[in-house]
């Protein structure tokens, strides 16, 4: 160090006093992966434990101790668990604000209905719920290549003049929409060759279809070779897996485009791709139209609902206080920042929202799962915005806050409509109400970018030990050199 | 040292860039060279187009024409975090720092290391995830340690008082290990005792850390005695560029700064 130093004049007229000597010297610990080996036990050892918890818990709920209309209370509260968590993720820690959540409930939970439905047989063939899903990726790559090819030369077009990859797109719009439009009206026989966009659509309809008539016979062989017991369970973990992953598909490819906006022009694009989703479902007839899907298999109960609120919140809690959650949170802070220290910012954003819309999906397909039938209607705006206030009043950027907000705000309607006859005409009244005075009074929310537990804000989750940093603090006289 | 340092690639060389936006030119045939060890200014009138300099050489908009180099490589028409990686890191005028985020995690957002943003690895906190960020954290505070920092590791960043925050930016762009760091007016509303301070601490961190640094500077007196060079940019333009004895004497930046004389 001391020859460092004399290294420069100026240096040397530095006065060492001001400023720790060892400073610089990389004496940063590094001790071997294999001394980790018991905190990583630590920190996943008590992950079978709560799932163990919930075989006793589920046995109480689903005894005749607690009634069907409790249960059912337990059970929305889960639903809302799952989705204010999973936005938290988008809208807290990210700080994009998505009010587009049902929409992704809304692609998770046909997705698995649909499948359930006409695949399985009532949860019979879990190989044909996966071909229908790969069949799914299958076109979504097909598809996306194709697409994303035209993207890219549209974009490179930029080089010959400014303006023509905007004229280029919305020619290329106009003309699929007159495509559309034409080829429809031809009722006998395919349109001619040139209706490209149609030709298009359709080849990639042909191709799901081969996929999956050809991949049927091997899914029924395979799925008959299960035991009997997995038979069940498999096909619903493959429905709900399947279906929140095509909900991260769609969320990459709004994502993609969206997040270039910030603030209200992103509430309002998200907003705009939830109604989209639903008018898509509202008018095809293979998932049901307005009418929406009737005689979905139901197969979700407690233990599966809980389950899988519990996985949401710990892999949203990992994600969020990691190395990963901290780039997620600076890119919330300041956008221009993160990326002059080499954070990509899209690439933060489209993860958070990938991952948000991935347990949207999940959770949509549970509910799918559980209520027998679905509507468009059941996944509007004002279930959007339901999760979007779950995740304000419970403090944005906090996750045991949201998991708060969604349990108090399931159960304080059905709590009014019991607490008097007269008052349970009123209870909307009140429940707003009671929003607009909680928000006055906390604007900041129920926990205000808190947790409940460790009580700080923005903590480490274990934070330097101590005497390290007495270390640092001190001189450089006991550090090897 | 010089000398030497010389016979090597320059860390960042800027050749012939400029940069209009729409019909106004912001900057017009802007060259420079840094090498390691070494520390030039860049001065200049307000609205000379200074800190488009630095947005240029960060990515923030890509060079109307020219190139950038950081040690032989390419970078313009690179992202800004793409240009982060390759070695070059800035800290801003008006400061930005992570505000909500603690001191200690506004540095290790710049510290990248294997291992860390790896989803399948933080969702099953694996050994060496954990190793990872331990020493992460180790580094991060030895950072804080280096800029007197330490003590204040828990704090929100938005609670420092306003010379701390500039340090902290300082430690931030330093955690990304870079070559080159650009400091936009780091002394800026500071006292003159602090201003002292602060430029000794520059010489400091670029010997510590074997930096090239570029520095936007208003005072003087400061530029003058710790730069080797300075380069005088008025109206978008290279008016001198030269060691600061030759830039005092220059007629025409003292006409730029002090106007024409009229006699």
């Amino acid at each position: 160090m001391q020859s460092k130093k004399s290294d420069s004049s100026l240096a040397e007229a530095f006065d060492a006093t001001d400023l720790p000597s060892g400073a610089g010297t990389l004496s940063y610990s590094n001790l071997p992966p294999g001394r980790f080996r018991f905190g990583s036990l630590k920190a996943n050892l008590p992950l079978p434990i709560l799932f163990a918890l919930l075989i006793p818990l589920s046995m109480f709920v689903e005894s005749d101790v607690v009634g069907d209309y409790y249960r059912r209370i337990i059970i929305l509260a889960g639903f809302n668990i799952i989705l204010a968590v999973s936005l938290q993720l988008i809208n807290g820690f990210s700080g994009q604000f998505s009010l587009g959540h049902a929409g992704f409930m809304a692609v998770g939970a046909y997705l698995a209905a649909y499948p359930a439905m006409n695949y399985s047989q009532h949860f019979a063939d879990p190989f044909a719920c996966l071909l229908f899903y790969a069949a799914v990726a299958i076109v979504f790559v097909v598809a996306g290549t194709v697409l994303f090819a035209a993207f890219l030369l549209i974009r490179w077009t930029r080089k010959l003049y400014q303006a023509l990859p905007m004229i280029l797109l919305i020619a290329m719009l106009i003309w699929a929409m007159f495509d559309f439009a034409r080829a429809s009206a031809v009722t006998v026989g395919n349109p001619p060759k040139y209706y490209i966009w149609w030709h298009g659509a359709d080849s990639l309809v042909r191709l799901f279809a081969w996929v999956t008539t050809h991949g049927r016979d091997a899914a029924a062989h395979l799925s008959a070779a299960l035991p009997t017991g997995m038979v069940e369970p498999l096909s619903f973990i493959v429905l709900v897996l399947g279906s929140g992953a095509c909900a991260g598909a769609v969320g990459l490819v709004v994502g993609m485009p969206a997040l270039r906006l910030r603030g209200d022009y992103l509430a309002i694009a998200t907003l705009g791709f939830a109604e989209i989703i639903k008018i898509i479902i509202r008018n095809s007839e293979p998932l049901g139209g307005a009418l929406g899907l009737v005689g979905i298999p139901k197969y979700t109960n407690f233990a599966w609902l809980y389950g899988a609120a519990l996985v949401t919140i710990v892999v949203i809690w990992r994600i969020a206080y990691s190395p990963r959650g901290r780039a997620i949170m600076a890119v919330r802070e300041d956008e221009i920042a993160a990326a002059a220290i080499g954070i990509d910012p899209t690439r933060q954003k489209v993860t958070a929202f990938i991952t948000g819309a991935f347990f949207g999906g999940v959770a949509g397909a549970m509910f799918a799962m559980h209520e027998h039938s679905i509507t468009p209607e059941s996944f509007g705006m004002a279930k959007s915005i339901e999760v979007v206030v779950m995740v304000t009043l419970g403090g944005l950027g906090s996750i045991s806050g949201a998991i708060l907000a969604a349990i108090v705000l399931t159960i304080l309607p059905e709590f009014l409509r019991n607490l008097s006859p007269t008052l349970a005409d009123f209870r909307m009244v009140i429940y707003s109400a009671l929003l607009i005075v909680m928000m006055l009074l906390r604007p900041q929310g129920l926990l205000g970018g808190r947790e409940i537990w460790p009580w700080r804000r923005f903590r480490n989750p274990d934070p330097v030990p101590t005497e390290d940093r007495d270390d640092y603090q001190g001189s450089d006289e006991t550090k090897p050199d | 040292m010089a000398e030497s340092a010389h016979n090597l690639a320059p860390l960042l060389h800027v050749d012939h860039v400029s940069r209009h936006f729409g019909g106004l030119t912001a900057v017009t045939d802007f060259s420079l060279e840094l090498h390691r060890r070494e520390l030039v200014g860049l001065i200049g009138p307000n609205g000379a187009g200074k800190t488009t300099c630095f947005n240029l050489i960060t990515g923030i908009y890509p060079p109307s024409s020219g190139h950038i180099r950081a040690s032989n490589h390419r970078i313009d028409g690179l992202s800004p975090s793409a240009i982060n990686r390759s070695g070059i890191a800035r800290t801003f005028q008006n400061i930005r720092l992570f505000q909500n985020l603690s001191v200690l995690d506004n540095v290790l957002a710049g510290i990248r290391r294997r291992g860390q943003l790896g989803l399948p690895r933080t969702m099953l906190r694996t050994p060496f995830f954990l190793k990872q960020r331990h020493d992460a954290r180790a580094e991060g505070m030895e950072l804080l340690a280096t800029l007197d920092l330490a003590a204040h590791a828990d704090q929100l960043a938005c609670n420092l008082p306003y010379g701390q925050q500039r340090r902290l930016e300082i430690a931030r762009a330093l955690a990304t290990r870079p070559k080159v760091l650009l400091l936009d007016e780091p002394a800026a509303g500071m006292n003159p005792a602090e201003k002292e301070r602060l430029m000794q601490l520059i010489a400091f961190i670029r010997d510590r850390f074997d930096l090239g640094i570029l520095l936007i500077e208003h005072d003087m007196k400061l530029v003058m005695t710790i730069c080797q060079r300075i380069t005088v940019l008025d109206h978008g333009e290279v008016i001198a560029c030269g060691a600061p004895a030759q830039i005092q004497s220059d007629p025409r930046v003292i006409e730029a700064y002090l106007g024409e004389p009229t006699d």
